[in-house]
């Protein structure tokens, strides 16, 4: 099976330990585009090396998959996207993203839609879940933009800052997509 | 050692799995009351599921507790998906058709409270999977959860069908623990209830 696919103007691929730090440093270092999550930006660059040998391990026990986009001609990190707590039994995963300020609404959408179809479609998976920090508005409003449905939150489920935050639960399942267009 | 305790309610006990339960067990799994979920074929899988429920006690992954009223195991109850570090737990009930609300409710609270007050978890989940009996709903709401969420499709029931799952939580007000070093907390002073310290402190149900 094939992990790495091109959507647009975009590549979405999976990440190589030994060349994609800096890049991943730099994507993962502003606290903004982590916010959501609820995590810390990362601070030193070992981190992001840290981040992709876990990212590789994550994926060898097919727990986990993440992918980097970035532009098919500048070759910029645009975002990460990844599935991680892939349950293959009940055909489920909890998406994840970090996404840059310039992505434009309508190249997320077709990456993203590119991404739930390889999960569908190639994984046989059946409901993609975002779990987000409560209050992630612009976030959110992503999410209800691309098709996301807002199922309700789970109090008090991480700790962030000395905090408990509860995570807001979307979710946008298989039998949510369109009926592909009838070519003739 | 042992990490599970017998605790006491009012009409019954709930009590650590042994191998002498399996008998019992498959009896229980021929009734099984979460939609999907096929009736037991292999009673060796039990046999590893008493394995599993003390390894997850010892792990502090979760934990597994034998429903007994009149010596008769009538359910079970698990606490799964344990986050120790942040204080949270799922629950889930398998009865026997004859176990009453008011008994399922009272396992649950001793339940709840052994892992409040040993290992300060204070916020617990309870997933309730459309089909299963909606009394159920009510009987969580009347024990103090409340409905937060409601994820579509996230309970698999066929080769390619789902139900909804109805997530309740049960947030406990009690302040965060405050963390001292190993050795100084004299409340708590290990998981094992085997140790002569825990032997006078369980219980609301007393350590086995």
């Amino acid at each position: 099976m094939n992990w790495n696919f091109t959507v647009g103007h975009f590549n979405v691929r999976l990440p190589v330990s030994d060349q994609d730090g800096e890049a991943l440093f730099a994507l993962l270092s502003e606290q903004r585009r982590v916010d959501h999550i609820p995590r810390l930006a990362m601070t030193v660059s070992a981190q992001a090396l840290d981040e992709l040998r876990r990212m590789a391990m994550r994926f060898e026990t097919r727990e986990a998959a993440f992918w980097l986009v970035e532009g098919a001609y500048d070759q910029q990190l645009v975002a990460r996207i990844g599935i991680q707590k892939i349950n293959w039994l009940q055909r489920g995963t909890q998406v994840q993203w970090e996404i840059v300020d310039t992505l434009d609404d309508d190249s997320l959408a077709l990456i993203v839609a590119a991404v739930c179809d390889f999960c569908f479609d190639q994984l046989g998976l059946y409901r993609l879940e975002m779990r987000l920090r409560v209050g992630s508005d612009a976030q959110e409003a992503r999410l209800q933009r691309l098709g996301f449905h807002y199922e309700g939150f789970l109090p008090a489920h991480v700790e962030y800052n000395d905090e408990a935050m509860d995570l807001a639960l979307y979710s946008f399942l298989a039998s949510d997509r369109l009926e592909p267009a009838q070519s003739n | 050692m042992k990490f599970t305790p017998e605790l006491v309610f009012d009409g019954g006990r709930v009590r650590p799995l042994t191998y002498d339960d399996v008998d019992a067990l498959f009896h229980l799994y021929q009734h099984p009351e979460i939609p999907g979920q096929r009736a037991l074929e292999n009673k060796d899988n039990l046999l590893r599921m008493v394995d599993l429920s003390v390894q997850m006690a010892a792990t502090q992954r979760g934990m597994m507790w034998a429903i007994e009223i009149d010596q008769t195991l009538m359910g079970l109850v698990s606490a799964f998906d344990w986050q120790p570090s942040l204080l949270r737990t799922l629950l889930r009930v398998d009865a026997l058709p004859a176990l009453t609300l008011a008994q399922r409710a009272a396992a649950l609270t001793v339940c709840m409270d052994f892992m409040a007050s040993k290992y300060h978890v204070r916020n617990f989940g309870y997933q309730w999977i459309a089909g299963q009996d909606l009394s159920l709903q009510t009987h969580l709401l009347d024990m103090g959860f409340s409905q937060t969420a409601i994820q579509r499709g996230a309970w698999r029931i066929g080769e390619s069908s789902f139900a909804d799952v109805v997530h309740f939580t049960r947030l406990l007000a009690a302040d965060k623990p405050v963390a001292g070093r190993l050795g100084e907390q004299d409340q708590q002073p290990g998981q094992n209830l085997d140790h002569p310290s825990q032997a006078q402190q369980a219980q609301g149900g007393a350590a086995q």
